[in-house]
Order: structure tokens, then C-alpha cells, then sequence
């Protein structure tokens, strides 16, 4: 992992005072609430429904155990004893008092963490694959770039204040895109070229909200030396020329459509002859500096399959549906990917009990050199599990919640937080993730329907991903009442595509109804491997419409 | 005489800024750069000109800006981050080495950011109380990215 040395130290150190003054002056009334709301913003801190709610950065998704027992006092101290992990590799507190948030923040950068940027109109926290770095099929590790491009968007004095907010996201392998790359504001896939070189291909444009878009490649391959340059020259254009009088026009997708790619690329690149080559050009020093950070912890020499593994996998239908679903090949030999899921029928999807971050903690010390990994899919993740030792993490995992053998099917949904405490929502969605968790609690069932994204956000600033699920639910307000609409169709991969609405919106108890409608016309239509997804890509969105809407007799 | 903050103190301030484009323009005025680029032959002298947020920089292309005491980048709101650019390259690109003044409803917590794309002077809005925005009148003490004082990314200084 990543380690502070005594600037990054000294800058969140920095940082912590500035805000404890801040939030001080505007206590005091030397600081109006319009001045006071973007500089809160920029440490993390929203003012929701019932109380502030403070989202605490996790960049690109790593987490030591240490850090996450921090989490969990914090949560325990200052909040009520849970938190909630978000699609972008963030920790949400719910109940922070504003006046703690100082004490909190230097809480965090006591364990070398932070909430800088973790809201507001400027560059968010990078997010990445949370498999990055023990997969077999990756370009190269991403998080030292994710790293690099930490350290250049963090406090950048030009883009504190643009149009509207800015997220990146990184990714490095061409088997899958688990970071919603392209429907970031920029996505990168590190690429290798001819001659072996390491760059990027950059996607720009792409983000969901009220108009959502699959973002489009401005440029096949950067050298990797050249990111940051020509990501000051995106920011810059964008920075000028956004629409800065509409904030639902104000996102960097509107303004390359409006100009097109071609021209949105000619003025980045016009902007980049300044730049190219100039002091912003990472050495290749520094890129064995970072790389240095991210090195392989001391694997053992082990082989695939031991016969612990194997008896088990045999023996228990159970273990084996854990072990299907919830591990992940791993790019040595006789280590797993293990995800603890946080998809507990009965638990908000991503909410995590204090009690269970000190046990994923403790999992993680005993089963996987004390880290851990948050996902887009709001899990948790243990990178680095010996095989021999599946059984014996399963059994803990079942005790503490964390056992849910459900990754990627219909009930590993991902959910925003929605009216129960956001402000902004139209409706509740966490409901409708506890009627999707009843009506769908059949493992065979679910097993036999495989792989489905479902996605839930409580507004159209679609928190919960709704456009790029297989479905998507959005909570609507109709006079008062809360409403909710369902697409299919979306896919948030290297596939990534936007669902359709299928029409008029439901009532809250409609929703299971609905979706088993929807499973009922893939069942009858698929064939044989054929996904979800690719069954509604083959028959279009008309037999699931007819189902959905027809008439009971 | 007005206030305002310039290299780190508050000085008296010696230019009168031009907001209205029919004020009449006076040799210690600091006049809209439209305006200017407009009249500039007939104008007089003037002790600098002010950008607009959207009027970018790149209109000064040829100008001798060695000829203005001052260049202003007004923020219509403290929100509007097009002037931080501004600046920057008003500083990087066209070489100019006098004084850059922010100008209109940025706030004193801007401070830090606008000092590191190379502002050295600050007029802010009567409402302000300079003594406590002099508190806040510097960066952090540290910096991932180059800046005006040292383009040099922390990557080439750790």
C-alpha cells in the first residue's frame, strides 16, 4: 500500500487545521453558510435529512486493517456505530455532528486518511478495480497510477472550483472493466503498446445522472509519462468552456457532446502543445517510486486446489456455492480472491456494523496480510487468501454477515442511500432492496438465473448506478408520492450501455412483482450460457415491456 | 483611501477599478479588457486592464502587457473557478510580471489557491475584514503539484 512520508503527512496535517478553523468561523458567524458550503464539501461533509453526512475517501479502494478498526472507532464514537461503503470507494458516516468533523478528520489522518474532495465541484476521489494488482490478466498494476493521480488532483490550485464534479477512473485489464470506467467523467485503460510501452487509452465524457452517457475515447494511446500534462489540458478546456450557467449542463459530458469529440479533442490537444513536456512530465523515476509502494506481499509456494479444498467442495453444497460465487481467481498459485459481501438480506446493501468492520479487519490480519479492498459493487474484498485456509475464512465469514453467496446475482444489488437519508432522493430505495431480498431468496433460483446486475438509486443523480444496470430502479416522486421506474439494459463493463426505461413507473409493492415478470421472459427465452443481458440484447425491450404491463385477467 | 491586500499587507489602493464600461476612463483606472482591446488607440493610459470570467486570456495574444501596473481577473461568484486559470497563465504563458490582482466575490478562504496560481494582489468586496483575511493569506506549506513559485511537481522535489 501506499505510505505518507512527511509531506503527505504534513498536507493532511495541514489540511485538518484549515478546516477545524473553518468550521470554527462559520460556528462563530465570521463565515456565512454560502461561503462555509463548498469548503465543507471539499472535506467530505453534506448536510443530509436528519443530520451532516461525511464521506470518507478510500483512495482507489485499499484499506489496511488498521485503517478500518479507525473506521470502525470512528463510526463508534462519532456516529452510530456503522457506516456505509458507496459505489466510488468511499466510506459513508451518517450521524457525524458538524462540530466533531475536525476531530474526525484528524482521526483519519492519524491512520493516513482523509476525506479531501470526497464531494463537491472538483476531482473526486480515483476509483479502480478492486482486484487490481492479483489478477493474472492485467496490463500492469493501477493503483500507482491511481496514486499519481491522487497526488495530482489533491488540492490542484486551478481546479478547486469547476463547473461541477469530476471523477476518474482507472483500469487496467481487457477481461473486464470493474470500475465503471466509461461512464466516468474520464476513464483510463492502461494499455501496452507495440513496443511494450505503458500508456493510456482516455475516455472522456462518459457519467450518468439526469443525462446519462457512455463516455467516448478522445485518445488511443498516451504515453504514460504524459498523463497528468494532458489531463491539466481535459481539465483546463473543461474548466473554461463547461456550461457554467446550468448546473445539469455543467458536466464534462455535455460540453463533448456539444462540441463533439473531434473538436472537444482539438481544443484539449491545442491546450496540450503548451503543456507537453513541461515539468508536469512524470520521470520514470517517480513511477518506480510508486510502483515500489505496491509490491507483492511474501506469497508461499503453493499449488491450485489442495485437498482441504477439493474434501470441501465435495462435501458442502454450501461452501461450494461460497466458493462459485464469492472468490476469484487469483494470479498465484494456491491463492483466492475472496469478497466478503455486504449484501445481507436485512442489512442496507454496502452498510457495514462497526462490529463487522473490526472482524473484516481481523480477517483480514489473519487470512490476507492485513488488507482489504472496497469494491464499485459495495463490498468488501481480501486480495490475497491461501486456498488451504478457504474453509476456515468461510466459517468466520458466515458468523459475521459476511457469507452472502450472492456476488453478481439479482440480490447483489447496488443501492444508494435514497430518502431514508439523503436529501436530494425522490424516494426511499432501501425498501425496495429488502423486498428484492425476500422475494429473491431462493439460492437455486438465483444461482440459475446468474449473473445480473441490479441497481437501485433514489433520484436521478443516480447514486445507486441505475442507468448501467441490467436493471435499474429509480425512485421518482409523483405529487407527493413515491414512484419508481424501471430500465433494462444497462451494463456498466467494457459492454457499457444505458438501460431503457421499460414505462410508466410502479408502486413501492410492484417492484419484485415486476422483476419477476422480467426473469419469467428470460427464463422462457434464453438459451443455453446466455446472460441476462445478452437475452435482452438479442430480443430488445418489447417481450419484457408486453410482460411487465400486461393485464391480469 | 480604499483598502486591499497586496504582497502580504494591506496597502492603500492607488487604482480605481473600472466595473462600468461608461465610466470614464481615468490614467489610474483599471478598464475592462474588452474595452480596452476595443479602444486601445484612442483610450490614454490607464494603470492596467481586468478580464471577465469568460473573457479568457488568449485575446492578449500580442499585447504588450508590459505596459499595465495591473491586470485584474474579476470572480462574478467565488464559485466561478475560469479566473484561477486566468492567472496561471497570464503568469506561464504570457510572460507578464506585474501585478495580478483578483478582483469581485471570491473570499478570503480562496486565498491559498489563488496565491499559487499568481495572484499577488486581493480587492475584495467592502464587506470583508482584511485583518482576518491577512490570517489566511498563505498556501499550505506544501504542494503535490507545480504552481507559480515552482512549477516543479512534487515528484521532482521529494
Amino acid at each position: 500500500m501506499y505510505q505518507y512520508d512527511a509531506i503527505d503527512q504534513q498536507l493532511v496535517a495541514e489540511r485538518v487545521a484549515q478546516y477545524r478553523d473553518q468550521t470554527r468561523r462559520y460556528l462563530n458567524k465570521e463565515l456565512s453558510e454560502e461561503a462555509f458550503l463548498p469548503l465543507r464539501l471539499q472535506n467530505g461533509l453534506y448536510v443530509q435529512r436528519h443530520a451532516p453526512m461525511l464521506r470518507i475517501a478510500i483512495p482507489y479502494g485499499m484499506l489496511s486493517s488498521t485503517q478500518l478498526r479507525k473506521l470502525a472507532d470512528i463510526s463508534v464514537r462519532y456516529d452510530r456505530s456503522y457506516g456505509h461503503f458507496s459505489t466510488r470507494q468511499n466510506l459513508q458516516l451518517n450521524w457525524p455532528k458538524l462540530e466533531d468533523v475536525p476531530d474526525i478528520l484528524e482521526e483519519l489522518a492519524s491512520v493516513e486518511m482523509h476525506a479531501v474532495q470526497t464531494s463537491g465541484n472538483c476531482i473526486r476521489n480515483t476509483t479502480t478495480d478492486q482486484y487490481a494488482g492479483v489478477i493474472a490478466d492485467e496490463v500492469v498494476d493501477p493503483r500507482p497510477y491511481c496514486e499519481l493521480i491522487r497526488q495530482w488532483s489533491t488540492f490542484h490550485p486551478e481546479f478547486a472550483f469547476l463547473p461541477r464534479k469530476f471523477k476518474i477512473a482507472v483500469n487496467a485489464t481487457e477481461s473486464a472493466d470493474r470500475a465503471a470506467t466509461q461512464v466516468h467523467d474520464i476513464g483510463l485503460h492502461i494499455k501496452k503498446n507495440e513496443a511494450g510501452e505503458i500508456g493510456f487509452k482516455i475516455i472522456v465524457g462518459g457519467g450518468l445522472g439526469r443525462t446519462p452517457m457512455v463516455g467516448v475515447t478522445i485518445c488511443e494511446f498516451m504515453p504514460r509519462q504524459d498523463l497528468l500534462t494532458y489531463l491539466d489540458a481535459i481539465l483546463r478546456v473543461y474548466n473554461q468552456q463547461a456550461d457554467r450557467k446550468n448546473k445539469y449542463k455543467a458536466r464534462i459530458k455535455i460540453l463533448v457532446k456539444a462540441l463533439g469529440i473531434d473538436e472537444f479533442r482539438s481544443r484539449v490537444e491545442a491546450e496540450w502543445a503548451h503543456l507537453k513536456g513541461k515539468e508536469s512530465t512524470v520521470p520514470m523515476s517517480e513511477f518506480d517510486r510508486l510502483a515500489g509502494f505496491f509490491t507483492e506481499p511474501t506469497y508461499k509456494t503453493l499449488t491450485d486446489k489442495p485437498a482441504e479444498l477439493t474434501a470441501k467442495l465435495a462435501e458442502s453444497a454450501g461452501f461450494a456455492r461460497w466458493y462459485e460465487r464469492n472468490t476469484f481467481d487469483h494470479k498465484k498459485a494456491g491463492y483466492r480472491i475472496v469478497t466478503l459481501s455486504l449484501k445481507k438480506p436485512g442489512q442496507a446493501p454496502g452498510d457495514a456494523t462497526a462490529e463487522q468492520m473490526q472482524k473484516a479487519a481481523d480477517l483480514a490480519d489473519t487470512f490476507s496480510f492485513g488488507e482489504l479492498r472496497v469494491s464499485h459493487e459495495q463490498n468488501l474484498v481480501l486480495s490475497d487468501v491461501q486456498q488451504d485456509q478457504l474453509v476456515e475464512l468461510w466459517e468466520a465469514a458466515k458468523e459475521a454477515g459476511f457469507a452472502t453467496p450472492t456476488l453478481g446475482l439479482l440480490t447483489d444489488m447496488i443501492c444508494c442511500p435514497g430518502g431514508d437519508f439523503c436529501n436530494l432522493a425522490n424516494a426511499k430505495s432501501i425498501p425496495i432492496a429488502d423486498q428484492i431480498q425476500d422475494a429473491f431468496n431462493d439460492l437455486d433460483y438465483l444461482y440459475d438465473l446468474g449473473d445480473i446486475d441490479l441497481n437501485i438509486s433514489g433520484c436521478m443523480n443516480a447514486c445507486g448506478h441505475h442507468h448501467v444496470g441490467n436493471i435499474g430502479i429509480l425512485g421518482v416522486d409523483k405529487k407527493g408520492e413515491e414512484f419508481y421506474q424501471v430500465s433494462i439494459g444497462g451494463a456498466s463493463g467494457h459492454d457499457a450501455s444505458i438501460g431503457k426505461i421499460l414505462g410508466p413507473s410502479f408502486g413501492q409493492e410492484e417492484i419484485s412483482g415486476v422483476i419477476q415478470k422480467l426473469m419469467n421472459v428470460y427464463v422462457a427465452n434464453r438459451s443455453e450460457e446466455e446472460r441476462f443481458i445478452d437475452t435482452y440484447r438479442r430480443l430488445g425491450i418489447t417481450p419484457f415491456k408486453e410482460a411487465a404491463y400486461a393485464k391480469v385477467n | 483611501m480604499p483598502k486591499l491586500i497586496k504582497n502580504g499587507e494591506i496597502i492603500d489602493n492607488p487604482y480605481i477599478w473600472l466595473q462600468d464600461a461608461e465610466e470614464a476612463v481615468v490614467p489610474n483606472g483599471i478598464v475592462a479588457a474588452k474595452k480596452w482591446l476595443a479602444e486601445k488607440d484612442t483610450i490614454g493610459d490607464v494603470a492596467g486592464i481586468w478580464l471577465e470570467a469568460g473573457d479568457g486570456v488568449e485575446c492578449l495574444q500580442g499585447v504588450d502587457l508590459s505596459q499595465f501596473d495591473v491586470i485584474g481577473v474579476n470572480f462574478p461568484a467565488f464559485v466561478d473557478g475560469r479566473g484561477f486559470s486566468y492567472a496561471r497563465l497570464l503568469k506561464e504563458r504570457l510572460h507578464y510580471q506585474g501585478e495580478i490582482r483578483a478582483l469581485g466575490n471570491f473570499i478570503p478562504d480562496q486565498l491559498g489557491y489563488l496565491l499559487r496560481v499568481g495572484f499577488n494582489s486581493f480587492q475584495f468586496n467592502d464587506d470583508v475584514d482584511l485583518d482576518a483575511a491577512l490570517a489566511l493569506h498563505s498556501p499550505f506549506s506544501v504542494a503535490y503539484q507545480g504552481d507559480v513559485s515552482d512549477p516543479r511537481p512534487i515528484f521532482l522535489r521529494r
